[in-house]
């Protein structure tokens, strides 16, 4: 098994125990459509859509959506593309609907949560476009947000390897994030301190949260 | 893989499960507890885990895919847990939609129990409820119990009380209502009152005669009159701070049903009654005194973690399926009855007509015949139509007069406010958006860039009354708009007018002025050159008029000013193309207040005030920037058209302006009006809130 993320096959599911499951695409460029093995499509949605139905591409500007086939946002046709903005709506085909979200300003990782009654193939909860990094963590702003957690999570690049970073935050409602405090927590079993590398298949556990990397 | 079951203490299911009344501070909560199983083992065979969903009140929750790919929700009763597992069985075959299906029960190697369940992927009631803390709206509120009483009516049918009815049980998946943890419940109720502390999370939902050991369905009613006083205000209606506060309260206190309206308020108070004998005897009874929800579905969509968010999604929500929201939003604009009869009347007809078996052929013959019975006849009734007419605009001016100065009649008791539960849910924003700021002391973050624009809106236009303006482009791409409207606005009033001309030649050659001699090219010059006033004046005006809704009475008389100075324009005409403009006598006069005039180019300035009360009179009565208004409902439509003339027929009479001079123009302007403004198609357009 390879257990790196090399430059193919850059997603995976991201399954966070109590909170959900998600659809992380590690690619700049991501297409969407109806699942098929045969076809590359980064985004499978099990939906009434072509194998190759839309592309979003990001770059150092932002987002943007080329509709291969029919394709809205906002209600306007986006073909050949778009712009996709903070809480854009995306049609895709006549049914499915994303909507389309960059909850951190500072970080260029998106989410697209679904709006219409779809899902991902095999399911999850929503994607995430992640770019360099990706906070699951109490906070709104959070990609992920997981009310219950103690701490944040932080999903990170470097050097074409991922990293998991954990910090604590502030615990008391009272009290303001402030500088976080270093968590310990385990990567399959074995203890690390303020981050460390995760591969594909990873098992992340720390203190009030569990999570889980699976191969797509 | 296959990790060692750890016991888990008591404490730790009991935490996850209890959900403070205070939902805005999730943050007191205990961490949640660990998982057994990680994502990937295989407890069961041929079922590998993905990932763990919650802790019930009997043990874990996973989510887990079966070998085929079938995706279900693996419920682990651990064996440390004294639970009798046969009577069970009686639910396993139970089959409703509103009911969580369970697929079977299995035992694994280290005889623990398995309930495998239907998954579900959508939201808990207790999470929904949680994102709207001041209530959810009313819709959203029926769609739910009606889905959650469904189920309930369904196993009390079936001889099964629920007894474990809370948010935390509730599910809803692809917008339908799911019932959980039916039947299990019985068993976890045992270990209640054997005295455990499992309880303390559904303490809340506990009629006060399960102290006694009483477990008759009134209990379940009790419930869900709790569940719906929850969904309507976001809290319980007992709170306390411990256990044991909570149910002194549900024996004895009486609930705070002030902040309910009728009817919901008569319900939970029936429901909450402390005698059972006193409450809903059936479910089925409760529901009858409740309205019918718009839709049955409930709304599947993302779940708002900010006030921000919540404005994103119902935004983009009401764009694309029009959400009951934005209908209750819209505020009842009183409608004039008699017109609102007339108009039902009138699409009554057209249905029927376009219904009818006739053909094409036929109906257009048909159509011919009945137009020339009516123009035959037009003598008989056409009076009496212009009488009722008037006694028509005279009742509507003495109500709009009235309904002026009286004040607006209340809602009636027994209806649902529309806009209360609008109201509601933003405060709730702002309450949500203040207590994250507060608790969390997270403002210091830029917000996105987005939040500093309203909140944009597709489709169609909305009833008027709404605060929305249509979003438009650019001042310079307007300012092109216009001037290309302008131009093919001339292009149109040019053909119109040929056209209006040739034909009229054709009724009666000898009494107009032969085809392309001077005198009709004057004619013609007249015609064109008014017209062409008019839809430039319309054009202008409008393009100033066009993002949205603006006092009505404000803009017609602001016409009317336009309208002097295009009758300035006509009288300029007349003079300096020397057209005479004659009456034709077979225009029969319908007002005969004044006779028709004959206005010659050598009357001089006698003759200006038929002019300028003629067109003053026409500006001031048709909406004019209607027309132009780039969210008309089609680009083109007939019926304006024949107002417009019909309109500028009448104002003729009415001054004894020669005919059918102003009718034509008025023709011609509507038509060039409308061909030449723009026009964006509802799909594409998009609202802002001013």
């Amino acid at each position: 098994m390879d257990r790196s993320f090399g430059k193919s096959g850059r997603r995976f599911l991201l399954w966070i125990d109590a909170v959900g499951g998600f659809w992380v695409c590690l690619d700049d460029t991501v297409v969407l459509g109806q699942p098929d093995p045969a076809a590359k499509v980064d985004i499978p949605i099990l939906g009434d859509l072509s194998t190759q139905h839309a592309r979003i591409r990001r770059d150092a500007e932002g987002y943007m959506i080329e509709g291969l086939r029919e394709t809205r946002v906002n209600g306007r046709r986006a073909e050949p593309w778009a712009l996709l903005g903070h809480g854009a709506t995306i049609a895709l085909g006549e049914t499915v609907r994303l909507l389309f979200r960059r909850p951190l300003v500072l970080s260029a990782t998106a989410r697209l949560d679904f709006l219409s009654r779809h899902r991902t193939q095999p399911s999850s909860d929503a994607v995430l476009l992640m770019a360099e990094a990706c906070v699951l963590g109490p906070r709104p702003t959070s990609h992920v947000v997981c009310r219950d957690w103690p701490c944040e999570v932080v999903l990170y690049r470097h050097e074409g390897e991922l990293f998991c970073r954990v910090a604590n935050v502030g615990n008391s409602p009272g009290e303001p994030p402030g500088l976080p405090t270093e968590a310990v927590f385990e990567i399959d079993g074995q203890k690390h301190r303020q981050r460390g590398q995760i591969h594909p298949n990873a098992h992340v556990v720390g203190e009030g949260f569990s999570l889980c990397l699976e191969e797509i | 893989m296959k990790p060692l079951v750890t016991p888990v203490d008591n404490q730790d299911s009991v935490a996850v499960d209890f959900r403070p009344a205070d939902a805005d501070s999730p943050r007191d909560l205990p961490a949640p507890a660990r998982f057994v199983y990680p994502s990937g083992s295989q407890p069961l065979l041929g079922y590998t885990i993905k990932r763990g969903v919650g802790h019930g009140g009997f043990g874990e929750v996973y989510f887990a895919v079966s070998e085929a790919g079938k995706e279900v929700a693996l419920k682990l009763i651990r064996r440390n847990l004294d639970v009798e597992l046969r009577g069970m069985r009686h639910c396993l075959n139970l089959k409703h939609p509103n009911l969580l299906t369970i697929y079977d029960i299995r035992r694994d190697e280290r005889d623990d129990t398995w309930v495998i369940m239907e998954y579900v992927s959508g939201h808990r009631l207790d999470e929904v409820i949680a994102a709207h803390p001041q209530g959810m709206p009313p819709d959203q509120v029926l769609a739910w119990f009606f889905g959650i009483a469904s189920g309930v009516a369904y196993l009390h049918d079936h001889g099964i009380v629920h007894r474990d009815l809370k948010p935390g049980n509730i599910f809803c998946d692809e917008g339908i209502v799911k019932l959980g943890d039916y039947g299990l419940a019985k068993f976890i109720s045992c270990s209640r009152r054997s005295g455990q502390t499992e309880s303390v999370g559904t303490v809340h939902y506990m009629a006060p005669e399960i102290a006694n050991g009483r477990y008759g369905k009134e209990i379940d009613i009790y419930a869900l009159g709790v569940i719906l006083y929850e969904m309507l205000t976001g809290r319980v209606p007992f709170e306390g701070e411990s256990v044991g506060e909570v149910l002194m309260k549900h024996l004895t206190a009486e609930p705070d049903l002030s902040a309910l309206n009728e009817p919901f308020r008569g319900i939970v108070a029936r429901a909450l009654e402390k005698d059972p004998a006193k409450r809903f005897q059936s479910v089925t009874e409760m529901l009858a005194e409740l309205p019918r929800p718009a839709r049955c579905e409930v709304f599947a969509g993302p779940l708002p973690v900010s006030g921000h968010d919540r404005e994103l999604i119902s935004a983009g929500k009401a764009g694309e399926t029009g959400l009951p929201q934005a209908a209750a939003a819209a505020p009842a604009v009183e409608q004039e009855p008699i017109f609102m009869a007339v108009r039902a009347l009138f699409r009554r007809a057209c249905d029927t007509w376009r219904r009818s078996p006739f053909s094409l052929p036929t109906k257009i013959a048909l159509l011919v015949v009945g137009a020339g019975v009516l123009l035959m006849t037009s003598n008989a009734w056409l009076s009496v139509l212009i009488f009722l007419v008037m006694l028509y605009a005279a009742y509507w001016v003495v109500r709009a007069i009235l309904t002026a100065v009286l004040p607006r009649s209340s809602h009636g008791v027994g209806t649902l406010p529309p806009t209360a539960g609008l109201e509601a849910e933003s405060r709730g924003q702002q309450a949500i958006a203040s207590s994250l700021a507060s608790t969390r002391g997270w403002p210091a973050k830029a917000p996105p860039s987005a939040r500093t624009k309203p909140p944009e809106r597709v489709g169609p236009r909305f009833p008027e009354g709404e605060n929305e303006v249509l979003v438009l482009g650019p001042l310079r791409e307007r300012w092109t708009q216009w001037v290309g409207s302008l131009v093919a606005g001339s292009l149109a009033t040019l053909t119109m007018a040929l056209v209006m001309l040739v034909l009229n030649g054709f009724r009666d050659a000898a009494a107009e002025p032969e085809l392309w001699s001077l005198a009709w090219w004057s004619r013609y010059a007249w015609l064109v050159v008014v017209s062409l006033s008019c839809t430039w004046a319309v054009l202008t005006v409008s393009k100033f008029w066009e993002a949205g809704p603006g006092d009505a009475m404000l803009r017609r008389f602001l016409l009317m000013v336009v309208g002097l100075g295009l009758g300035l324009v006509a009288f300029g005409a007349t003079t300096y193309f020397g057209v005479a403009l004659n009456h034709d006598p077979r225009f029969v006069q319908l007002l005969r207040i004044r006779p028709h005039q004959n206005l010659l180019p050598t009357d001089g300035w006698v003759s200006a005030k038929y002019y300028l009360a003629a067109f003053a009179t026409l500006f001031f009565i048709v909406r004019w920037w209607r027309l132009a208004d780039p969210a008309r409902p089609a680009r083109m439509s007939l019926w304006p058209i024949i107002v417009c003339v019909f309109v500028a027929a009448v104002t003729a009479d009415l001054w004894g302006f020669p005919q059918p001079w102003l009718p034509m123009v008025a023709c011609a302007a509507s038509v060039a009006v409308q061909l030449a403004s723009p026009w964006i198609h509802p799909r594409d357009r998009r609202w802002q809130k001013v």
